[in-house]
């Protein structure tokens, strides 16, 4: 079974030009000192040795607590939403979806601009709570509100994902644990669950590596003290100007990054010999 | 049993889709809001709606957005599905490989994407424009089709194909007939994640692309100064749109059914048609410049210019200007570095100094600029151009205390600086996020110079600013803090004068205080690039923005200080009498200018700054 494995030549040589190459012109300022002119580039460590600091440690940490608490949250709330719609006729799901997927297309910063709106100390909600006698809430620049706003940013993707593995799931498999005797939740946990799971890690990633370097969401509902990778990142490069110190840093986060989804690759290995 | 099952997942589904659709909600009733704010409504009316489709600049947005989205995700996911095909049939290594080269670009924060193109493109050559931003966008998406197609195809029984090839089927018609019509969900869920992908980025569309190409969210992005509802009138009617199409899309497969079956061939090639069509459109559009027009190119802040001078300055010079925006200096800067070049910038003082250290830019020809007379005497010769040989001033001001009359005692006041440490505030405070802003608001706390390099000073103006990040709890707002402070949510900010200008005309509880330590005196001012080859019309658009009457509505308009004598003195006795901030004090000699920061003293800076921000106790 030969056949079409020509078909990624294209992706190949496309994938090296636009991907391999300007991630090179990264990799060598990460290893070379201050300055922005590659040509006159000495080697040096020091920029990932300033990253032992704690202060980075600590940012590199909170932000994978943050993807990774958004991350379940998403997968929690959005599993059995693409469950639901899964079942549904197929024009109704086809509808679904897109209903689930329209609002990322009005502007990330326009949306986070209405949540900062809703939660604000003088804004919608607490207008309402006020009306209803409750004392208005401190919603804004807390954890909640940098995690509603990941969640409401992200959650379309890992429903889009799971509801693509979960539709068209050959149901033969559940009829046949129904007809051997499984209870719901065993058929539900034995078949179903373990059938989604590409879907399931597919979602995992799609939200995960974004939560981690977000940077406008923290920012605009955490504030500037809701310093997360991502922010440091985006600082070095812009504000700061010192790409050789950002190159470094985005370095290291995405090594950590391929450590985690061997991990959970494992997982994934896993679930297929289960199966 | 069934049906309570079913009220509840109804349930679940309306719950989830009130989340995802209540910024939604909120982001329309505010195109109808008949102030420029986004967090207090004021009344309704469709003045934004009405600028929306005067607003040539969006409407050019809308239509690249639109496009790259489409080419993008039609390219993507025809490259994507491909690839995920082949990689099912590749060997182990191979596929492992390219797997983990297509997960770079969704595990990469954008702004490394973004950089690392940027420095590809200009490498090779390539100009920036609609061509390097579909370029980009391809390179994104595709990776999203691949991991959404390719798990599809993994499951997929390999001897299908084989079946249908040992019926007679050539190799492109057992991909076309069997594989593709079994896994067309996942290239479904991969168009869709592609077109969402590519229609909201900002960060890697900016810095690859240039020439006055430019997507919705740049525009927005550059905004952020003053985001106002215009925007949000366009998010409704894209809303408006979906909808449309969506009923259409519940339509369509019944009218399909009936008499459209044999069309598809025909709808195929119409579309691939229709798509050419665009690309070729849109590049003639942006390639095609009236022939010996002469072409300015001026990049400035976001919301920094009243836009009608533009194209009055078009009328009356023959000429094209394209206009490009920033957020900040060091996005000019950053962008800059990688080559791009524009005619005239407006960059501000400690950017300029720099500038014209790194040979940026050019001589003015201050002889060409006949209204050179119009210009304040205060506001000339200052450290970071001295005598003005490189730049005309564009506004002015200072950075001060905003603060709520009643709220803050005005006894309080006389402590300047040091009511940002006043515990009775603490929670109820705005700073800066900006490294250089907090700092300097400590070091003249301290009584030091703004522009210190002695690293004692430096370590007491961090341990001050820690102290305050202790008793105070503030918050580091960015651009935000204006909308924050219209709506009154807190007490204190630190803002500059042009911002404060603003809000307090839209609250007139808040009041505008120069601390009496001194404070940070700025100019914004255009300068000419050195490669600028239509010099006589740089000078003349230089000219033009210092005329009275082009000055006065462009104050008038952005509510910063203008520089220009006659509009100044129109303002301050006319449509901002009541606002003190309008007019800076620059009468303290302990004031300063910010000036250029040496790379390793503007690293320390950088770095104390993240530790304040990160080490939150």
């Amino acid at each position: 079974m030969k056949h079409f494995r020509h078909l990624i030549k294209p992706y190949l040589i496309w994938s090296i030009l636009i991907i391999v190459i300007p991630l090179l012109l990264i990799g060598l300022y990460a290893f070379t000192e201050e300055g922005n002119a590659v040509l006159t580039f000495t080697f040096t460590l020091e920029n990932f040795r300033k990253f032992a600091e704690s202060t980075y440690l600590n940012v590199i940490i909170k932000s994978f607590r943050l993807g990774i608490l958004a991350t379940v949250i998403c997968l929690i709330a959005g599993y059995p939403l693409a469950y639901i719609i899964s079942k549904q006729a197929e024009d109704i799901q086809s509808f679904l979806i897109l209903l689930v997927t329209v609002p990322s297309w009005i502007n990330m910063l326009l949306r986070t601009y209405a949540w900062m709106n809703l939660l604000s100390d003088n804004g919608i909600i607490n207008n309402l709570l006020g009306l209803l006698g409750i004392d208005p809430i401190t919603m804004m620049y807390t954890d909640f509100s940098v995690m509603l706003g990941l969640v409401c940013n992200l959650m379309p993707f890992m429903i889009i994902s799971i509801h693509t593995s979960l539709s068209k799931m050959d149901h033969s498999y559940i009829e046949a644990a129904n007809d051997l005797g499984a209870n719901p939740v065993q058929t539900f946990w034995k078949v179903t669950w373990v059938l989604s799971l590409p879907g399931v890690l597919n979602g995992v990633m799609l939200v995960f590596l974004p939560a981690i370097s977000s940077f406008v969401i923290p920012k605009l509902l955490g504030g500037g003290q809701y310093m997360l990778i991502g922010n440091l990142i985006e600082s070095q490069f812009i504000s700061v100007g010192n790409w050789n110190f950002g190159s470094a840093i985005s370095l290291i986060l995405a090594a950590a990054i391929l450590i985690l989804m061997r991990l959970v690759k494992r997982i994934d290995v896993m679930g297929r010999q289960e199966e | 049993m069934k049906k309570k099952k079913s009220i509840f997942a109804r349930f679940y589904v309306a719950l989830c889709l009130v989340f995802f659709y209540l910024p939604i909600l909120v982001t329309i009733i505010f195109s109808f809001n008949s102030s420029k704010s986004l967090t207090r409504f004021s009344g309704f009316s469709l003045r934004w709606y009405q600028e929306l489709l005067t607003n040539t600049e969006i409407s050019k947005a809308v239509y690249v957005s639109v496009t790259i989205a489409i080419l993008a995700t039609v390219i993507s996911t025809a490259l994507g599905t491909i690839t995920a095909i082949g990689l099912s049939r590749s060997r182990k290594v191979i596929r492992e490989l390219l797997m983990e080269v297509n997960n770079i670009p969704i595990l990469n924060p954008d702004i490394v994407t973004a950089i690392g193109m940027m420095l590809l493109f200009s490498s090779i050559g390539l100009v920036k424009g609609y061509f390097t931003m579909l370029l980009a966008h391809i390179a994104f998406c595709t990776p999203y089709v691949i991991t959404s197609v390719y798990p599809k195809v993994r499951n997929l029984d390999p001897n299908l194909a084989n079946a249908a090839m040992d019926l007679g089927a050539t190799p492109f018609q057992a991909l076309w007939k069997v594989i593709v019509p079994m896994i067309k969900d996942g290239i479904f869920a991969g168009a869709l994640l592609a077109f969402t992908m590519s229609f909201d980025d900002f960060v890697i569309s900016y810095f690859v692309s240039g020439n006055g190409v430019k997507n919705i969210s740049i525009i927005v992005y550059n905004m952020t100064k003053r985001i106002n509802p215009t925007i949000n009138a366009l998010s409704a009617l894209v809303i408006l749109v979906i909808v449309v199409i969506l009923i259409l899309a519940q339509v369509w497969p019944k009218l399909k059914k009936s008499r459209l079956n044999r069309i598809p061939p025909r709808m195929r090639s119409f579309i691939a048609g229709a798509m050419v069509m665009l690309v070729i459109v849109a590049l003639y559009q942006w390639g095609a410049v009236a022939k010996g027009e002469r072409v300015l190119k001026v990049y400035n802040a976001g919301e920094y210019m009243d836009l009608s001078l533009l194209e009055d300055f078009q009328d009356e010079y023959h000429c094209t200007v394209i206009y490009e925006t920033f957020e900040s200096n060091e996005m000019m800067y950053t962008k800059l570095s990688a080559g791009e070049s524009y005619d005239i910038l407006i960059p501000s003082d400690y950017m300029i100094e720099r500038l014209i250290k790194e040979d940026y830019l050019q001589y003015l020809d201050w002889d060409m600029i006949q209204n050179k007379g119009n210009l304040l005497e205060n506001v000339l010769d200052h450290s970071y151009d001295p005598g003005n040989r490189y730049s005309c001033p564009y506004f002015w001001g200072t950075v001060g205390i905003l603060y709520d009359k009643t709220v803050v005692d005005e006894e309080d006041l006389k402590q300047g600086w040091d009511l940002l440490i006043n515990p009775k505030y603490k929670g109820n405070l705005y700073m800066y996020d900006s490294e250089r802003d907090s700092f300097m608001i400590a070091l003249k706390a301290l009584g030091y110079s703004m522009n210190t390099t002695d690293p004692d000073e430096i370590q007491a103006a961090y341990e001050w600013l820690v102290n305050q990040r202790n008793i105070m709890e503030p918050i580091y707002a960015g651009d935000d803090v204006i909308d924050n402070m219209v709506s009154g949510n807190k007490a204190i900010a630190v803002v500059y004068s042009g911002d404060a200008a603003y809000i307090m005309s839209e609250n007139p509880n808040l009041e505008y205080l120069t601390p009496s330590q001194g404070t940070n005196i700025w100019y914004d001012a255009m300068v000419i690039m050195r490669e600028c080859s239509e010099q006589k019309l740089a000078h003349e658009f230089i000219d033009f923005m210092l005329r009275e009457e082009n000055a006065a509505a462009n104050t008038l308009e952005v509510g910063y200080t203008s520089p220009v004598t006659a509009a100044y003195e129109e303002m301050v006795e006319g449509d901002y009498a009541e606002i003190s901030a309008y007019i800076p004090d620059d009468s303290n000699p302990r004031s300063e200018i910010f000036r250029y920061q040496d790379p390793k003293v503007k690293a320390l800076y950088a770095e104390l700054w993240t530790k304040i921000k990160a080490e939150q106790s």
